[in-house]
């Protein structure tokens, strides 16, 4: 059997612009090469400006993505404020833009360009080093980020069937749907 | 392929104290290494470029920082000169090299036999069948052929280390290949990329692949290589781009990272 990353398949990814992130998923879920549903985000919303990309065993998404909205739950409650991506958290902190990324067993990842992450890690790897630049727009990242999750899911055959890409802004999130390749 | 070569991977943990020499000692013979690196190669409307990188390594080690994978095919000396088809090999370095060896005189004998160079198309249908001959224990290489065809254009054929080939615009062959291909795909066959304001909603015009300019290519070789020098170990410390032209061929080489 195989390894329990690359049985279901999926790719996330997220990208550092000027003043806004943008975070973007495929929708695929699969057994094996057996596709099972096109319609599973993996990536999960915790505050106004708070999001989590989660790829690797499906079931350990759903399992990751409901604990940590527990546990950001009571965090609200018992600190009467919303959590923030990097924390400490002081109210009224600088607001700027924030990535990182996690392996399996919580080492974190800051890094000022992008992260990715999924069984098409290596294609992401490429097309995200070969596109992304500096200072990027919110238009403009979208653009990059769009580009480097579908050229990269196109050559992975456990990721794809459509995505959704996030753009984060100071005060404004807006959420896209792109169709890509269906097969 | 790779069952040949995860022998490592089945082996017990290695202790440094030796372990019990209780049962029977198996033997193995395993005839081949990967040397890493990448090759890439585009084609344009009257030239085709062939590039890699020139680390050769075997496992976390580098065995030299300048190995050449692209080779001059049918020259007329030992430096290359007045060949016209050019092959680049990756993978185990020392099949590449005896592949080279077995197409280069078949291209020669060709020229001596029949007073004429070989055509690229013939060149590509020998060296499927020099692939072939070799089907059950096999040149452990990814081979991709690149010259001009009968019509002057840019002709590229990429193998497999059995000898299916075909015919593309672009390919990308080694250990970073899964990096450099989806950038190809998306910045030389404008794959994902549709026309803006051409149609309704998904009804857009996707935008078709045309023959990029020579110097557009230059820079997406290198572009290409840089990026994967950043996040694959076993590529990096020069780049030779051989670029096919009607003019001959030209050989230049790029410092990459060497770390």
């Amino acid at each position: 059997m195989g390894s329990p990353f690359d049985i279901n398949g999926g790719a996330c990814v997220a990208m550092v612009g000027k003043d806004c992130v943008a975070i973007a998923c495929d929708l695929r879920l699969g057994m094996q090469a057996l596709t099972i549903s096109n319609n599973f985000p993996k990536i999960f919303n915790y505050a106004p400006s708070t999001y989590l990309g989660l790829t690797g065993l499906a079931t350990d998404v759903n399992t990751v993505s409901d604990l940590f909205r527990y546990k950001v739950n009571m965090y609200r409650l018992r600190e009467e404020r919303h959590i923030s991506p990097s924390d400490p958290g002081q109210p009224g902190q600088l607001i700027v833009p924030f990535i990182c990324g996690f392996d399996s067993i919580g080492c974190i990842d800051f890094a000022k360009d992008f992260i990715v992450s999924g069984t098409a890690s290596d294609q992401l790897f490429g097309t995200c080093e070969g596109l992304w630049e500096p200072d990027l727009g919110p238009e403009d990242l979208f653009e990059t980020i769009s580009q480097a999750l579908l050229s990269a899911v196109d050559r992975d055959a456990l990721s794809g069937w459509g995505a959704q890409v996030y753009i984060i802004e100071k005060d404004k999130v807006t959420q896209r749907l792109l169709k890509g390749r269906q097969d | 392929m790779t069952s040949l070569m995860d022998h490592q991977a089945r082996e017990t943990v290695g202790y440094s104290f030796s372990e019990s020499t209780a049962g029977v000692k198996q033997h193995g013979f395993y005839p081949y290494t990967d040397n890493g690196g990448s090759t890439l190669g585009i084609t344009g409307s009257d030239f085709a470029i062939l590039a890699g990188d020139t680390r050769s390594t075997s496992g976390y080690n580098i065995n030299s920082r300048m190995v050449p994978k692209v080779f001059k095919i049918g020259g007329d000396d030992e430096t290359g000169e007045g060949a016209t088809i050019v092959l680049s090999v990756v993978g185990f370095a020392a099949d590449g090299n005896a592949l080279k060896e077995r197409l280069d005189t078949v291209v020669k004998m060709y020229k001596y036999q029949h007073g004429k160079p070989m055509s690229v198309s013939a060149c590509a249908q020998r060296l499927s069948t020099i692939l072939y001959q070799k089907r059950f224990f096999p040149y452990y290489v990814h081979a991709i052929l690149a010259g001009l065809d009968e019509e002057g254009k840019g002709a590229l054929y990429s193998y497999d280390p059995v000898g299916s080939y075909e015919r593309e615009q672009c390919r990308a062959a080694g250990a970073a290949a899964s990096l450099i291909m989806p950038f190809l795909d998306n910045q030389v066959n404008f794959k994902n990329q549709y026309i803006p304001g051409s149609g309704e909603g998904h009804a857009l015009a996707a935008k078709k692949p045309e023959p990029l300019p020579l110097e557009t290519v230059k820079g997406l070789v290198r572009d290409a290589f840089t990026s994967a020098v950043e996040r694959h170990i076993e590529v990096g410390d020069n780049l030779q781009m051989v670029i096919i032209t009607k003019d001959g061929i030209e050989e230049v080489y790029h410092p990459l990272k060497k770390d």
